[in-house]
């Protein structure tokens, strides 16, 4: 369990952190999602001890997490890092080793983890002749090389072609199958929707909504109206409440309030009925109403 | 301490496999046979070659006999210039006009040797006791002190700036956000200075034992002065310590910059002083027992070039060898001690040019 408490930072008279606190369970996926600037990128790196926070914690299993509860974190910083003229194996095992793993068993990871990772024949090349998806493989690798107990990965799909987003979320999901709470951040709010259980959407150094995501669909109400009818005659939809809008020969009307059952009735009155049913709000919808 | 080991074992091991360090370190090496090798080229031998005709007289550390059949064959040789001199008889020299001073007095003495000795007299031979400064061996030291002085410069310089290098480029990368989630500041800080430096110092080991084999080879060696053990061992450990100065100073102001651009003028003050050592201890060659060089030879962190090139210039008196070690050690620890603050509080904060003032405090 980690857990994220009133985490407030300042630099200088500009407030980066207000009071920022989640919680992470084993075994969960959370995504991170907030504008440009938002305080993602500061707060993980308060999580990682990168940072100094002015005040807040950070704990895990219940007690402030120590440096040594974080050498057993995995960390991928927005700003990769790697030693571009070292070999792709050395350096994930240099990483390993570092992190305290035994020479044999470092070698073991980092052999299983350029297999998973598909990079196999480049395994004694340097970084620096690696293209930016597979230098970001690489650096992958050496955010889970020692097995790691949290993950804490800042922007892991910025970059990535569509085959290498499946291949990293796939990584992530079993991670966070054998019980490791998963952090990510991301700008791509469809592959959130996709793999996180929970999402923390954060704006101006706040947390404005977090929680399972089903949860937040449901704190945004039932979801919109949608009903699409063909063949209406003009001005049928006068007296009813929400949006309409003409597609060629079918009207749709958007609406988030009013009586469902009593538009139904006017609609079938009016024309074909082809739709009609609540849209759950996508994650962009909840994000855009959030940060508003 | 493990964390350390690891960091110093990977500058090694990535350091030592590049072109430009075995480059480096064959040039030294060869630069260093020629230096030796260059006396015995440029000034001949000191020995003389001379044709014997008949009996071969005792043997003479200066001279090679070579046996020749007879007088006429002795002159024709003495005036061809293939010996220096011819020996005929035992008793009389033949020499190509006028007889070589130095030649004739080893010729006389010889000659004399071995009459007193034939008519059965032994012979004590003079007792030298000097009470005066050893000068036989000046031009030597000095030559060796000039030498030092170089190769210090050029290992300090070198060894520190690859320190500087290595902080910039893991904190330009980025990489040591990931680095200081496994390691502390002072194990990545120290594994970094402890790696570079053993390679400076196996670079110095080369030069002085190439320097020193060369000088075998050539029988050089009868030449240098008596205590070489203890100038090369000086020069080892006033590497250790000057190395331990400057690189904790180069890694501190290369950690306030985050492009390898910057590093040249955040260094300058660094590169100010390690020049400023150099010239003064180029004049400590020169001139060991100057006040200049005295004084100098004391402060850290100029002792740390001067003192070693004084000590292989002259004899420096023992209290103040031992002075000079205890003051640059404790400048070394006040120096790192601090280098490891600034290196901790800079290293993380990328972008623009960290000022001293903001991480010192």
């Amino acid at each position: 369990m980690l857990e994220i408490d009133g985490l407030r930072k300042r630099y200088g008279d500009k407030t980066a952190l207000d009071g920022v606190g989640f919680t992470v369970r084993p075994g969960e996926m959370f995504g991170f999602v907030g504008a440009n600037g938002a305080g993602k990128t500061t707060t993980m790196r308060i999580v990682m001890g990168v940072l100094e926070t002015d005040s807040g914690e950070v704990r895990v299993g219940g007690r402030k997490v120590t440096y040594d509860d974080r050498r057993a974190f995995g960390y991928m910083p927005e700003e990769r890092g790697l030693y571009q003229k070292m070999k792709v194996a050395e350096q994930i095992e240099y990483f390993g080793r570092l992190h305290g793993l035994t020479p044999s068993a470092a070698r073991a990871a980092t052999a299983a983890l350029i297999e998973r990772l598909g990079l196999t024949d480049r395994r004694d090349d340097a970084v620096e002749s690696l293209s930016l998806g597979n230098q970001q493989r690489v650096q992958l690798a050496v955010a889970l090389v020692h097995d790691p107990a949290v993950l804490i990965l800042d922007e892991p799909f910025s970059g990535l072609d569509p085959l290498a987003v499946d291949a990293l979320a796939q990584v992530l999901k079993d991670r966070a199958a054998a019980g490791v709470p998963v952090i990510f951040s991301s700008h791509q709010l469809d592959v959130v929707e996709r793999l996180c259980d929970s999402v923390g959407i954060i704006s101006a150094g706040r947390m404005v909504a977090h929680g399972p995501v089903a949860e937040l669909r449901e704190r945004e109400g039932r979801g919109v109206l949608r009903v699409v009818v063909r063949d209406a005659a003009p001005g049928w939809a006068a007296g009813l409440p929400g949006e309409l809008t003409r597609e060629g020969d079918r009207d749709v009307l958007l609406c988030e309030e009013g009586d469902d059952q009593a538009i139904l009735r006017t609609a079938i009155g009016a024309g074909k009925v082809e739709h009609f049913g609540r849209r759950q709000p996508t994650l962009t919808e909840i994000f855009r109403e959030a940060v508003a | 301490m493990n964390g350390l080991m690891l960091v110093a074992q990977r500058e090694i091991r990535t350091r030592a496999r590049t072109k430009s360090f075995l480059v480096s370190l064959a040039i030294s090496a060869v630069l260093v046979a020629v230096l030796a090798f260059l006396p015995k080229a440029l000034g001949g031998d000191d020995t003389y070659d001379v044709g014997v005709v008949g009996g071969t007289p005792a043997p003479v550390a200066q001279l090679v006999y070579s046996p020749l059949p007879d007088e006429a064959a002795a002159r024709k040789a003495v005036i061809d210039g293939d010996i220096d001199a011819a020996l005929v008889n035992g008793g009389k020299v033949i020499a190509n006009g006028e007889l070589d001073t130095r030649l004739g007095l080893i010729l006389e003495a010889a000659h004399r040797d071995a009459q007193i000795k034939a008519a059965g007299v032994t012979l004590t031979p003079l007792q030298v006791e000097s009470v005066g400064a050893d000068a036989k061996y000046q031009s030597v030291r000095t030559g060796l002190a000039t030498l030092l002085v170089m190769v210090l410069f050029f290992l300090l310089v070198y060894s520190a700036m690859f320190v500087a290098m290595g902080v910039v480029e893991e904190k330009g990368s980025r990489i040591v956000e990931i680095l200081l989630t496994s390691v502390r500041p002072w194990q990545l800080l120290g594994g970094k200075i402890v790696g570079l430096g053993a390679l400076g110092l196996v670079n110095l080991v080369v030069i002085i034992v190439v320097g020193l084999g060369a000088s075998f080879a050539t029988g050089f060696t009868a030449d240098l002065p008596p205590g070489m053990a203890g100038i090369v061992v000086s020069a080892l450990v006033w590497f250790v310590l000057g190395y331990a100065f400057f690189s904790a100073v180069a890694a501190a102001l290369g950690s306030l910059v985050s492009r390898q651009e910057e590093l040249n003028s955040v260094l300058t003050p660094l590169t100010a002083v390690m020049m400023l050592a150099y010239v003064t201890a180029y004049f400590a060659a020169v001139e060991p027992t100057g006040t200049l060089a005295r004084v100098l030879s004391l402060v850290p962190p100029f002792s740390s070039m001067v003192m070693p090139v004084r000590t292989a210039a002259m004899e420096v008196p023992l209290g103040e060898i031992l002075l000079a070690g205890a003051l640059m050690v404790v400048a070394v620890a006040a120096v790192v001690l601090g280098a490891a603050r600034v290196y901790e509080r800079a290293v993380l904060r990328t972008g623009a040019r960290v000022k001293l003032g903001e991480v010192v405090r």
